[in-house]
């Protein structure tokens, strides 16, 4: 059997020390809420409207999280890398609302009391993805191209 | 399997509610009641009483206090004619697990670990996963994060016996983080060899689901945000997406954006079975790009106003989106309404039907107005697609909803919900829905909605 050659195996000794490093300071680091410490007002929140520094956790300001009509059209880039701060406010179950699975009824139909909130496919969408689908099908694929996607078989064949 | 899965949701909810008296913990429940007749010359008339019920569950401060439960799902049984969900045996009960996972939180470095089903969102990752996950923070900056398990399989697609998912996955995301200035993630999905399909038109049209990808947030100054992601598919060596958003903040009530994303059909969609079947014939090696922006202003404190602009360009043709909308809401919520008004202007290529004389042009006009007291909750909601040619004869698709709810008690409500359409599928379309809701919060959570 050959031997590993001495690099690799310096490597190896070298990530090891430094992974043994890494915890030993894990501890100093510190925990986002598990929950927002203050209730908080119904709709969109503007968390510069408190806290004026950065955040420790995301090591983000906090303004970078308010909640504009830009952010919440564009959450995806912030769920992604922070989800543990959506935490802090949301349950997964208000996340639910939308990305959910195999259910036949639309978010907007399901929360036909909510039109304040943005919500996909409102109205009459069947007839308007046949020409949506073809202007973007990527914002389609996102939801419903491995998900999702009971009732895009049901024609779609 | 849907019966078990239906039944196995209401027994663990049962059981886990002498735990949730001993945690803290909340139930949200809503209960849809809908009614639908569809009426065709050619398939006769078919009436529809779905009832349907979501469930979530949490329960935290479980144990030593850092574990915690989380569940979600929903059933549906059919009181007259059953849903036709193709690929499912005949029945009139159906239902799905969405999450049901443990988390155990640990004292620092935003460590945690799941087990159970539930979903992954780390930089270009999105998926669904039976399975463990563990993420923390490290020092100088850096941080992990790294799932694995069995994918959550969906429907089969027609003439199939797969959904087109392979059976297992795994994946994860390391990051960079400077305070305030920047993060930089890694991330990438490696799903096990995708089923083969029945169907010879495929061929190198359709495989497994392997990408890696960057994400990027980066702000130079208070005012300046640049968010994006770039994914390349490991399988076909090809960039699928390419993502990016520029944030300004000029003053504090204003915000501009602009962003650009691009996309190649057989790279971005090659995993999907669905989309691959969907596509057949037409031309993979589609490019598709778009550009926009937006700016938004609140105007004081209960009038917000927006105006975009996005252009969008693919091998088919061209099209331009642009609108504006105003909202107001008072700060206790108790009012809230909206107007809006877009135009989508597409070349021909776009529209239903292709031909020179079709067109894929439309005005989109949205109004409502929604009431919020602690006794009851009202809501109008008109949306109006009006077509530049008729579609099946019709020059607009009109919806007209209105929804009355009492509050029984701070947590449980009664509504009501009524619409009425007239569209290209229908010259006149009501449906009702009945809704009961019950939501408690856990103490010490902010909003949940």
């Amino acid at each position: 059997m050959r031997r590993p050659p001495q690099t690799l195996t310096f490597l190896v000794l070298a990530g090891a020390l430094f992974a043994l490093a890494a915890c030993a300071q894990l501890k100093a680091l510190p925990n986002l809420p598990a929950s927002h410490p203050e209730e908080l007002a119904t709709g969109p929140v503007s968390c510069s409207e408190c806290h004026e520094d950065g955040q420790k956790g995301t090591m983000k300001p906090f303004a970078a999280f308010n909640h504009s009509r830009a952010f919440i059209a564009n959450h995806r880039f912030y769920a992604t890398a922070d989800d543990v701060l959506c935490a802090s406010c949301h349950k997964v179950s208000f996340c639910a609302d939308c990305h959910t699975n195999q259910t036949e009824i639309k978010p907007s139909v399901k929360n036909g009391n909510r039109p304040d909130r943005a919500m996909p496919h409102r109205g009459d969408f069947l007839t308007l993805h046949k020409i949506e689908g073809k202007l973007d099908p990527a914002s389609c694929y996102r939801c419903h191209g491995r998900a999702n996607n009971e009732r895009c078989v049901a024609c779609h064949r | 399997m849907k019966k078990v899965l239906t039944l196995w949701l209401a027994t663990i909810t049962l059981l886990a509610l002498p735990a949730a008296a001993l945690a803290d913990a909340s139930l949200d429940s809503t209960t849809l009641l809908r009614f639908s007749q569809d009426a065709r010359s050619d398939l006769g008339t078919r009436t529809y009483v779905p009832l349907t019920e979501f469930l979530g569950f949490d329960a935290d401060k479980l144990g030593d206090g850092k574990l915690s439960a989380h569940l979600y799902g929903w059933g549906r049984l059919d009181l007259a004619e059953r849903y036709l969900t193709p690929g499912q045996a005949e029945s009139s009960m159906d239902g799905r697990l969405t999450y049901g996972y443990l988390q155990y939180r640990f004292n620092a470095a935003n460590a945690q670990a799941r087990a159970g089903r539930f979903f992954v969102h780390e930089g270009i990752v999105n998926e669904q996963v039976d399975g463990a996950s563990a993420r923390t923070d490290l020092p100088y900056g850096l941080g992990l994060s790294a799932f694995g398990g069995a994918t959550v399989h969906t429907s089969f697609i027609p003439g199939q016996r797969s959904d087109g998912k392979g059976d297992g996955i795994a994946g994860g995301r390391f990051n960079y983080r400077y305070g305030g200035l920047l993060e930089l993630g890694l991330s990438g999905v490696f799903e096990s060899k995708a089923p083969a399909l029945n169907d010879p038109t495929l061929a190198g049209r359709f495989g497994g689901h392997r990408l890696i990808g960057a994400d990027l947030w980066l702000s130079p100054h208070r005012m300046v945000q640049i968010t994006g992601r770039t994914s390349y598919n490991t399988e076909t060596e090809g960039v699928a997406e390419q993502s990016y958003r520029l944030q300004l903040k000029p003053l504090r009530d204003l915000t501009l954006s602009g962003e650009y994303n691009a996309y190649h059909d057989r790279d971005m969609f090659y995993s999907s079975a669905l989309f691959a079947t969907l596509l057949n014939g037409n031309n993979l090696n589609q490019q598709s790009r778009s550009l926009g922006g937006s700016a938004g202003y609140q105007l004081n404190e209960k009038l917000e106003t927006s105006a975009d602009y996005k252009h969008y360009s693919r091998d088919l043709g061209k099209a331009d989106r642009y609108g504006a909308e105003l909202r107001y809401n008072l700060p206790d919520g108790a009012l809230r309404a909206g107007l809006g008004y877009h135009y989508l202007r597409s070349s021909p290529e776009f529209a239903i039907i292709p031909s020179d004389s079709a067109s894929g042009s439309f005005h989109e006009l949205r109004c409502f107005a929604m009431r919020d007291t602690k006794s009851y909750v009202a809501s109008l909601d008109l949306i109006d697609y009006l077509f530049r040619r008729a579609v099946e004869g019709k020059r607009s698709a009109l919806e007209l909803s209105g929804s009355l709810g009492y509050h029984l008690t701070p947590s449980l409500a009664f509504s009501g919900d009524l619409s009425y359409g007239s569209n290209p599928q229908y010259s006149d379309e009501v449906k009702g829905l009945l809704r009961l809701t019950y939501t408690t919060k856990i103490a010490g959570k902010g909003d949940t909605k």
